[in-house]
């Protein structure tokens, strides 16, 4: 479904991807994970468009994607959950959801989905004239996923959805993460937490340094000595 | 200044020395030749406007604030010195000092408020100051006849400071313009000028390096008002009339930022490059446009402007430099090298080892106590506590989010804790604030995400942080080049910032904190985006730092480097620390190991 | 003649109403595109002409000439930000000032060139209507483009609130990243949010010229007042400059009755460096 080859990256002068190729088949889970610096969250705003690829391809359904803007990445059907869920604060929970659903395509279907994510996220309902910037944390990742599913996804994208959340917390998202799958969304999860992502995921790539050091089936990896060292550097 | 001596009797005889002599006496002739006062006008408003600019450039092109009400200084001048002349018969030559004097009291008066605010409101601050003024000076009949404006009576002679002829006015905007050009080239080349730029390229780590920002911004204010200010005095002096709304206006102060941007935003010479290219241009339009209609010139410099800004941020000082050092060499006696201070290598002689131990002292060498910081409704810190012990190397690690750098910022100065108390030495320190504070009690800090002074050479970035301990540029340059021997980048003194490699830049940030003589040294993800060899390398110099006695701080992520280096890791995991210990002890610590892999890892 | 108290606030409010008119669209303006319009003031000078002239040579009645003056404007917007601005959306903080600082220059001096500096105004037939209630004398121009004026406003706020234009607007400028990966268009975006801003001062430029005189510089004269507004009301806040342009305006009118009716300018530029320098957030912004 999706494809990167060799895919390099830059901020600046600072060559943040070095030559990363991973692939994703349609109706995986599949997790990205690192410590930090090793390039992670800079690969999927490569993907979603936020950064330009300096090199590589990106093939989204058979379709080059490197090149285009992000509003048309999120139209093929591409959604990012953005690290620290990003939501605009001073709007409610309901114009978060809605803001989510951009394109025509989902606009028209957005009642429908709405009530989806509400199902999915009971609490969010009742709170749904709140201002997101006054939400709890794990309550915003709620917002956040809800907002990224309003858009239609057909390949999801976390970026640390685990990310200051209490282990509680942690726990539900990665259920809500298999229920979506379920609904045969693909996932493509980035995160530091190893245990949660590997054993959630079918398949897994470990990056470091911007360059994809390790690969294989998610239980695999979570078994493997050097996943532990390149944490531990032990 | 005993350099530039030093420099002119040694090299004397090459071009680089001797045409801008040449230059200068060509300048000196230049108001004997024409005849007719059209012309000499324009070489009078030339040097004028040359003086202006310069004065402009120290505030916006070195310090990098961007002022739009600079004519208030230029009105001040010309008001003061005016009204004292026509009311108490006082020589316009003391009324120009007195001017100048009342325009740095208002400079101070505007300065230390308004640096606070961000660029596009300092610009809407001065713009505003302009205009209270131009009201003032316009409404204020008593005192300045308001927009009617002042006529002074033509009494030629030196004491009035008026003549019948251009030739004396023309030497004295000359003279003035030279006194601040050798004022501004001193300048750039002094620890003043260094940290004018240094603040302008990136404040935090201008702070960081012991530069005092508002203090060095206030400064610059000053004199460029000044400046300002006795040219104002010498325009009312030239032209024999004044009023509010040619001295106080807005388009004024856009000409005078203008030069400076043709020219050469932020070098020595752009501004009168700007200046002598620009007025002839401008009186030639308006005379010759000027006639069809008003205004026309300046849509024309509007639309200059507008390109300017986009294409040709260099100015005109940037083409000109490409043929003039080439020219230069073309010149009799260009071949000839110039003697310049021999480069020494020395032996490395860094910061002065620590005192051997005097015995065990009382207090730890670094101390946090119960440490807490949040934001709005997330805690980030909460009650941390921690000793560092002199020369050891202090890893700090944790997930992501964890409150690490928060840390750093907090005993840096960077943000106030909002409990805890923290001590240096036995000194508290807790919440030391502006940076530049912490500096000068010898605790040096990087950043995670690199800062270099992008516009300035290598050697010129470490020799910012030498200037925190000393302040002849000549002993800054010494130092910064031993640290540059240290650290292995000596190849690339002369280098621009912007040319190096990731690996290279956080070296010479590394070095621009040593050139501080830190005792403490906060290093923040030094190793982070760096290759394996890259990596190495800079353990190496990591190792070799902590040799000389200096104490190491670091937080990494790469587990490699922190095992490395570290005598002992403590751990952050949600803003509190959960473990402490050697990096072998923390490597088996669950508590450690459930924070980065998950707690179920172990299950 | 006597001038109660009440006088004066009627007519500052009136007065308010135009600068709040005036600043909202340099609110708009820099709170999603992050840029200070320092040519705002001249897209009113335009307007004011534009509609000095479709009245001089169509007839069209000013507070009429809104129906062309609306899209006209928000079109010209639209050309000027795709041309000038957006080019140096991330550039230097120095370049973003000097572009719009150049192009008030232009704008300024083009006028002159065709125009010349003579003042015009236009006087319909009821420019001089005033209505006489309970001692208190308000001038029906004035009045109308005051309801005029807080109806467009009024419009605005309810775009930026009901509609996904306007809803993509406000998240805009409230989280930049999470608007690109929504799949909102940040580039049309931004040009429509610049679009708005100046179709917003065009509008305001149109219920001026019945009550006031348009020549080339007028523009500078309202951009600062519009700029202490924006300052006031919190540079990110559009109800606060309704509130700050409706507070201006009552300040001037008192300050230009009991202190100097000169001096009255120099005080809001008074107000404007206190707000700078003591809460720089202004009345209801957000930091």
């Amino acid at each position: 479904m999706l494809n990167l080859n060799g895919v390099s990256a830059h901020y600046g002068d600072v060559q943040a991807l070095r030559s990363v190729s991973l692939a994703i088949r349609e109706g995986e889970i599949v997790s990205i994970i690192g410590s930090n610096g090793a390039g992670k969250s800079t690969t999927l705003n490569t993907i979603s468009g936020v950064l330009r690829a300096s090199s590589g391809a990106i093939e989204f359904l058979g379709r080059r994607i490197e090149n285009l803007y992000p509003h048309q990445i999120v139209d093929r059907g591409v959604v990012q959950i953005p690290e620290g869920r990003l939501l605009f604060p001073y709007m409610s929970i309901l114009e978060n959801l809605e803001l989510g659903a951009f394109n025509d395509k989902a606009r028209r279907t957005r009642e429908r989905n709405i009530k989806t994510v509400f199902s999915l996220f009971p609490i969010l309902e009742e709170r749904m004239n709140q201002f997101a910037g006054t939400l709890s944390g794990g309550e915003q990742q709620m917002v956040a996923i809800g907002r990224g599913l309003m858009a239609m996804p057909k390949l999801l994208m976390l970026d640390e959805p685990s990310l200051g959340l209490a282990p509680l917390m942690v726990r539900q998202v990665f259920e809500t993460v298999k229920a979506i799958n379920a609904q045969g969304i693909t996932v493509l999860l980035v995160e530091q937490n190893v245990f949660h992502s590997l054993s959630t995921a079918a398949r897994g790539y470990v990056l470091e340094n911007g360059s994809v050091v390790l690969e294989g089936e998610g239980k695999e990896l979570l078994n493997n000595p050097q996943v532990r060292e390149a944490y531990l550097g032990i | 200044m005993r350099s530039i001596v030093r420099n002119i009797s040694e090299n004397g005889l090459h071009p680089k020395i001797y045409f801008p002599f040449l230059l200068v006496v060509l300048m000196a002739i230049l108001p004997l030749i024409p005849q007719n006062p059209f012309y000499e006008d324009i070489i009078v408003s030339s040097f004028f406007y040359g003086t202006m600019a310069l004065a402009w450039n120290l505030v916006g092109g070195f310090a990098g604030q961007i002022s739009l009400g600079h004519t208030a200084f230029f009105g001040i001048g010309a008001y003061a010195s005016t009204l004292l002349y026509l009311h108490y018969d006082l020589s316009p030559w003391l009324g120009m000092l007195a001017g100048a004097v009342l325009s740095v009291l208002v400079a101070i008066g505007i300065g230390i408020p308004c640096f606070r605010l961000k660029s596009h409101f300092f610009a809407l601050a001065t713009i505003a100051i302009g205009e209270v003024l131009r009201y003032l000076a316009s409404y204020w009949r008593g005192l300045t006849q308001g927009g009617v404006g002042l006529l002074i009576p033509f009494k030629p002679g030196i004491e009035n400071f008026m003549f019948k002829s251009k030739l004396p006015y023309a030497y004295i905007a000359l003279a003035l313009m030279l006194v601040m050009l050798l004022i501004c080239y001193g300048i750039r080349n002094s620890r003043f000028g260094f940290h004018l730029i240094s603040l302008r390229e990136d404040q935090d780590a201008a702070e960081s390096l012991g530069v005092k920002t508002s203090r060095s911004k206030l400064a610059a204010l000053i004199i460029s008002a000044f400046f300002t200010s006795l040219s104002g005095t010498f325009y009312a002096q030239y032209l024999l009339f004044i009023d509010p709304s040619t001295l106080f206006s807005l388009g004024f102060s856009v000409e005078l930022a203008l030069f400076t941007i043709i020219g050469g935003l932020g070098t020595v010479t752009g501004p009168i490059l700007g200046a002598f290219m620009l007025t002839p241009l401008d009186v030639f339009l308006r005379a010759w446009l000027g006639g069809v209609s008003a205004g026309l010139n300046f849509i024309i410099y509007g639309l200059v402007l507008m390109v300017a800004v986009k294409y040709f941020p260099l100015g005109i000082f940037g083409w000109v430099k490409s043929w003039y050092d080439p020219f230069l060499r073309k010149l009799p006696g260009g071949r000839r090298p110039l003697k310049t201070e021999k480069a020494v290598l020395p032996s490395l002689v860094l910061a002065k080892a620590s005192n051997p131990a005097r015995g065990r002292e009382s207090s730890p060498f670094f101390e946090v106590q119960s440490l807490s910081k949040h934001f709005g409704g997330l805690v980030a810190v909460r009650d941390v506590s921690f000793q560092i012990q002199k020369g050891e190397i202090l890893g700090l690690i944790g997930p992501n989010g964890a409150g690490k750098t928060t840390i750093f910022n907090l005993v840096t100065g960077f943000i106030p804790p909002d409990s805890g108390r923290v001590a240096f030495q036995g000194e508290p320190i807790t919440g030391l604030r502006p940076p530049h504070q912490v500096c000068l009690k010898h605790i040096g800090r990087t950043f995670q995400v690199v800062k270099p002074f992008k516009d300035m050479t290598v050697l010129e970035n470490v020799m910012v942080g030498a200037f925190a301990r000393v302040h002849n540029a000549q002993e800054a340059g010494k130092l910064a080049l031993e640290i540059l021997a240290f650290i292995g980048l000596a190849k690339y003194q002369g280098s621009l910032a912007s040319s190096l490699t990731i690996a290279d830049r956080k070296r010479m940030e590394l070095g621009r904190a040593l050139a501080t003589q830190p005792k403490l040294l906060l290093l923040d993800e030094v190793v982070a985006g760096l290759n394996p060899k890259e990596t190495e390398e800079i353990i190496g110099i990591i190792k070799k730092i902590s040799h000389q006695g200096i104490t190491i701080f670091m937080i990494a992520h790469v587990m490699k480097a922190v095992m490395a280096l570290s005598h002992r890791v403590i751990v952050l995991h949600h803003g509190e620390k959960i473990a402490e210990g050697t990096p072998l002890e923390i490597s088996r610590d669950k508590r450690v190991i459930e924070a980065y892999l998950g707690e179920e890892y172990l299950a | 003649m006597e001038i109660t108290i009440l006088q004066l606030i009627i007519n500052g409010l009136l007065l308010g109403g135009m600068y709040a008119l005036i600043s909202i669209g340099l609110t708009l303006i820099f709170g999603v595109l992050e840029i200070v319009n320092f040519a705002h003031g001249e897209f009113l000078m335009l307007a004011m002409y534009a509609s000095y002239f479709l009245f001089q040579f169509y007839g069209i009645d000013p507070y009429l000439s809104l129906f062309i003056i609306l899209p006209l404007f928000f079109l010209i917007g639209i050309a000027v930000q795709r041309a000038t601005i957006q080019p140096i959306l991330n550039a230097p903080p120095l370049n973003q000032i000097f572009m719009t600082v150049g192009m008030s220059m232009v704008l300024q001096n083009v006028a002159l060139f065709f125009w010349t500096a003579d003042y015009r105004t236009v006087k319909t037939s009821y420019s001089a209507l005033t209505l006489k209630t309970e001692g208190l004398m308000i001038s029906l121009p004035r009045l109308v483009a005051f309801f005029l004026a807080m109806g467009l406003i009024a419009a605005l706020l309810i775009f930026l609130k009901r509609t996904y234009t306007g809803k993509a607007i406000r998240a805009l400028a409230q989280e930049r990243k999470a608007a690109m990966l929504m799949g909102i268009n940040v580039y049309r975006t931004y040009q429509i949010a610049f679009g708005i801003g100046i179709a917003c001062v065009g509008a305001a430029g149109a219920m001026l010229i019945p009550v006031y005189f348009v020549f080339p510089s007028v523009g500078a004269l309202f951009v600062l007042i519009a700029f202490v507004v924006v300052i006031l009301g919190g540079y990110n806040s559009l109800t606060g400059s309704l509130v700050g342009g409706l507070i201006i305006g009552v300040v001037e009118a008192f300050s230009g009755f009991f202190i100097s009716p000169h001096l009255k300018e120099a005080i809001y530029f008074v107000i404007f460096i206190l707000i700078l320098l003591f809460r720089p957030t202004g009345l209801f912004g957000r930091a």
